[in-house]
């Protein structure tokens, strides 16, 4: 048998092993001995021997060094792929900042949508319990009221604690409106203040700064303060036991100072006041009035959905007897017409973006807004993708001789790939530079656009360094695959004979071409459609004038001088009308009340509605107007029980012959008492919530509320106006600032979120535009270099430079409508999403969607017949001179 | 002191190469050395000091022709350099001083001992 070698296997794991200086002749000796060893011991031995070998040799002197000399290699090929890539740049540096800037502005796009989308997700996650923490919902409907509040009952909370082991902490918070405090001779108006529980700081992470968190909302007359306000104050946040001058006659001990509250908290207020001081905290009350914000701490084992299940078990106990008490009726009966009284749970991080119940603490944000945003920055990263693999791909026939070089010195097309793909990267790493330079800059803009308060410093924090260089990566791959595969696959035959360069059309191309226009064009129609849809909201008749209204703040401490006040201020020339109330379309003052149309307040027919109280001038001050019926009167004394009803609510009571009607509420918890009211008129409906709702019922009656009065003024010299107004004020009540709005801006405030949101939908759709059109720009450039020569011929013989152009700008002109055909039922369909959301809303107009592709068009013909036109009236000798 | 460095096993292999002379390669030092000394040597051990010895400067190798009989592989033959000579005189000169210093009785003694 003739020998076969030892055993390859053998052979392979010493040759892995072995320097390969040695392993030639090393091996040489190894067979040889081997077939000595056949012949004199058999295969067997032989083998065994020789792997006793290989154990032997593998040691120091005869194994390969850890680096190994390859390494040298590829460390010269990437060195080669950079200095080919910078050289590469060099030769077009056109197209190359075509790239990179374009890039830079779609990464500078990203990130402040990065900056957003996180702060948006980052809501209340700083809470170290926040996965343990659920705020209580109520869902109450009777009849055809339906409400959904994000509040209960003031003993919700103490009762859930004491029932149920597997709650923690409770804590509950709730509005106390503003205090005017007294700072030196100054009375300074602070906004945002909250009741709050003793128990706060044992379930929300509000780093405490001086004072004890356990007692510091034990006692009445408290107060705690952030760092900044502690600052405005006092001067210093060194305050613990002073003690603040409140509306006149109160003082109040600061027994803590607190952390601001970070941005992304669903609540910010300033200050908190302990709950003690709230007479009404300590009621009794489920069904009549949920007004606090309730939190539950769970213990970490327990289970949020059970415990839901208990707790309206929990509510059904309490609700039931007072069910009874009011509207004599068992729980049982309550829900057997259908009606119910329900609790819920909402997980705390999920409040800012999953909850948009009524009684909020404060607005909440919109996951639409969230998903919306991010959608558009992956939609500006792709047109800028696109971009790049467009401008490498159409180049190509620079880079095919380069290729094919490469390959017949032997160059595998995985190196290749790689080279491209190396390429690519860096092009993103130097756009990414850029771009944090540019976002750097932006970001004060960014923040008044956006209401937020972005530093500069969270792009360096590691995480989002992180992110960013995940973006490159992500980006760089992304595209330079698409032209490493194509490039990596030339034939170096064909592209070394001498080919003429010139670029098939691909089809891959047109259709990237296409889909960056589509993008473009649904977002043109959403700018368009977004703001008519803010222009509607601003210029629709709302049922009342808010143009010339003034509206003075403060009113509660003028106290028994209103009367005086409100004489002096009419006499003013230009002062048309003044009423006193807080209750305003625009403003938040609120009050919910629920009628009855028997005496013994059977639940069929009741009403839950708004209740207002408002005075003789309310109406006409407002520029509302009276549908049917009559306006309250000074001198009808019976007025005290009458009401006007809005139209909504007339139609809820059954239309027509409501004047004279009696209305009837409980006039305490007990039901024992009821009021009876009777309709006087009915007022035209007028918005007084955002126009995302319908008008709901709204009752009228005749009261006094005198935290806010309100000016018509006659259209003129509003600033001479306002001083004499001003002026009046100081001469009654010297001592309290004058604090004022304008209701047609108080108006505009309440659709900020939708103007941020137009605003930011603007820049995105003009900069995606931007950059589809560079990418165009430079398709366009490249085309027409290809063609000079094609294009000198046609001129010697006899083609129009409108010929030329035309020619040459068919081709993406016939893209860019195809692109329109495509955009215009999505953009649609979209647009509709989105209008669903308001109920009082514009229809879609047709002409929409051709004027948003006409818009795209004009862009793209501006952009291309730049360069056809350049092309087509240089001088033919030029182009054909040289062969 | 140090300036010829040369192991027990290196001596052995570098006197065993002197010896084949033209005929140095590893399997027939090998050969040699075990023949000669009976004692087994390691394919590993082997190389080692050859590789050794060669990074020292007192052997250089020189390709051989390949043969069928190795599949292919080459020899490769060993030669001692002038200052592989310089070290082995070294080392035997070295010993014979110590010998000549050993006084007589205490070899007598170990004799008899």
């Amino acid at each position: 048998m003739p020998y076969t070698g030892p055993p390859r296997a053998m052979l392979r794991l010493f040759r892995w092993y072995c320097h390969p200086r040695l392993a030639d002749h090393i091996e040489g000796d190894l067979i040889e001995v081997h077939r000595e060893w056949i012949s004199k011991h058999g295969q067997g031995m032989a083998n065994f021997r020789l792997a006793v070998e290989l154990i032997l040799l593998f040691r120091p002197g005869i194994i390969r060094p850890w680096q190994s000399p390859q390494f040298i290699n590829t460390y010269s090929m990437y060195k080669s792929f950079i200095i080919v890539a910078w050289r590469n740049f060099q030769k077009s540096k056109g197209y190359s900042s075509i790239n990179i800037f374009g890039l830079a502005i779609a990464l500078t796009a990203c990130m402040l949508i990065v900056l957003y989308v996180r702060h948006e997700l980052s809501f209340d996650r700083f809470n170290e319990k926040a996965d343990r923490i659920y705020r209580v919902n109520n869902e109450i409907k009777f009849g055809d009221n339906h409400i959904d509040v994000a509040a209960a009952g003031a003993s919700f909370a103490s009762t859930a604690k004491a029932e149920f082991p597997q709650i923690e902490a409770v804590t509950r918070i709730r509005w106390a409106g503003s205090l005017l405090v007294n700072v030196g001779d100054e009375r300074v108006r602070q906004q945002n203040v909250g009741f709050a529980d003793s128990t706060l700081f044992d379930v929300f992470t509000l780093s405490i700064v001086a004072g004890n968190a356990k007692t510091a909302l034990n006692e009445p007359n408290t107060i705690v303060l952030t760092e900044s306000i502690a600052r405005k104050f006092f001067g210093t946040t060194d305050v613990l036991g002073k003690t603040l001058n409140i509306d006149d006659n109160k003082t109040r001990k600061v027994t803590a100072v607190i952390k601001d509250i970070p941005s992304n908290s669903h609540f910010r207020f300033e200050c908190f006041i302990p709950l003690v001081d709230d007479d009404r905290a300590n009621e009794d009350l489920w069904a009549g009035a949920q007004n606090y914000a309730t939190y539950l701490l769970l213990r970490p084992d327990a289970d949020p959905y059970a415990l839901a299940v208990e707790l309206n078990k929990m509510m059904d106990r309490h609700v039931g007897p007072e069910l009874k008490m009011i509207i004599n009726k068992t729980i049982e009966e309550f829900r057997g017409q259908g009606d119910f009284f329900l609790a819920s749970l909402t997980a705390l991080p999920d409040i800012h973006l999953h909850s948009n119940r009524l009684g909020e603490l404060y607005g909440t944000g919109k996951i639409e807004y969230v998903y919306m945003f991010s959608a558009i920055a992956v939609f500006i990263l792709i047109i800028a993708v696109i971009n790049f693999m467009n401008l490498a791909t159409a180049r190509s026939a620079k880079r095919a001789r380069e290729v094919g070089v490469r390959k017949v010195l032997g160059s595998v097309k995985s190196s290749l790939i790689q080279q491209f793909i190396l390429e690519s990267v860096l092009t993103c790493a130097l756009a990414m530079i850029i771009a944090l330079a540019l976002t750097a800059i932006m970001l004060p803009q960014f923040n008044i656009l956006t209401g937020k308060s972005f530093e500069v410093d969270v792009l360096y924090s590691p995480s989002m360094i992180a992110s960013f260089a995940a973006l490159v990566l992500v980006v760089g791959l992304l595209s330079g695959s698409y032209p490493a595969f194509y490039l990596s696959a030339f034939q170096p035959v064909a592209v070394l004979k001498g080919g003429s360069g010139s670029v098939r059309r691909s089809m891959m191309r047109n259709t990237l071409v296409v889909f960056q226009f589509v993008a473009s064009v649904t977002l043109i129609a959403g700018t368009i459609v977004i703001y008519r849809q803010m222009d509607y909201i601003r210029k629709r008749d709302l049922g009342f004038d808010r143009e010339q209204i003034l509206i003075i703040n403060n009113g509660r401490q003028v106290g028994n001088r209103i009367e005086p006040l409100k004489n002096s201020l009419l006499s003013v020339t230009g002062v048309r009308n003044v009423t006193v109330s807080g209750f305003l379309p625009v403003s938040y003052q609120r009050s919910n009340n629920t009628l009855f149309q028997s005496p013994t307040l059977d639940i069929t027919g009741a009403m839950s509605v708004q209740e207002w109280r408002v005075d003789d001038q309310y109406l006409k001050t407002m520029g509302m107007h009276i549908a049917e019926g009559r306006d309250f009167s000074k001198e009808i004394a019976s007025d005290s029980s009458a009401v006007i009803l809005n139209e909504s609510a007339a139609r809820f009571l059954g239309g027509s012959g409501m004047i004279g009607k009696k209305l009837y509420t409980p006039n305490d918890a007990t039901g024992k008492s009821v009021r009876e009211l009777t309709v006087v008129g009915i007022v035209k409906d007028f918005n007084f919530s955002t126009l995302r709702q319908q008008v709901a019922p709204l009752t009228l009656v005749y009261g006094k509320d005198q935290s806010s009065i309100v000016l018509k003024l006659d259209a003129g010299d509003i600033t001479a106006l306002m001083s004499s107004v001003e002026a009046k004020w100081k001469s009654i009540v010297p001592e309290l600032p004058f604090e004022y709005s304008f209701m047609d801006a108080d108006y505009d405030r309440q659709y900020e979120g939708e103007r941020q949101a137009g605003t930011l939908f603007t820049v995105f759709a003009a900069l995606s535009i931007i950059i589809s059109c560079m990418g165009l720009f430079g398709l366009a450039t490249f085309m027409a270099e290809q063609r000079t020569k094609e294009i000198g011929i046609r001129k010697v013989l006899g083609a129009s430079v409108y010929g030329i152009t035309s020619l040459l700008s068919r081709d993406f002109l016939r893209l860019v409508v195809l692109a329109v055909a495509i955009a215009t039922p999505l953009a649609w369909y979209l647009i509709a999403k989105w209008l669903e959301g308001f109920a009082y809303r514009i229809d879609v107009s047709w002409w929409v969607f051709p004027v948003a592709g006409f818009i795209a068009l004009m862009i793209a013909c501006a952009t291309v017949s730049y360069q056809s036109i350049r092309a087509a009236i240089a001088n033919p000798v030029n182009s054909l001179r040289t062969e | 002191m140090k300036k010829y460095q040369l192991g027990e096993f290196e001596e052995i292999v570098i006197l065993t190469i002197a010896i084949l002379y033209k005929e140095a390669y590893g399997v027939a030092i090998k050969n040699e050395i075990e023949g000669r000394l009976s004692r087994k040597v390691s394919m590993g051990a082997m190389h080692t000091a050859l590789v050794r010895l060669e990074t020292k400067g007192y052997i250089i190798s020189v390709d051989g022709e390949a043969t069928e009989e190795r599949m292919g592989r080459p020899r490769k033959y060993y030669q001692i350099t002038a200052l592989g000579k310089r070290a082995m005189e070294h080392a035997k000169e070295t010993r014979d001083e110590l010998w000549g210093a050993i006084p007589k009785i205490a070899l007598k003694l170990k004799i008899t001992g």
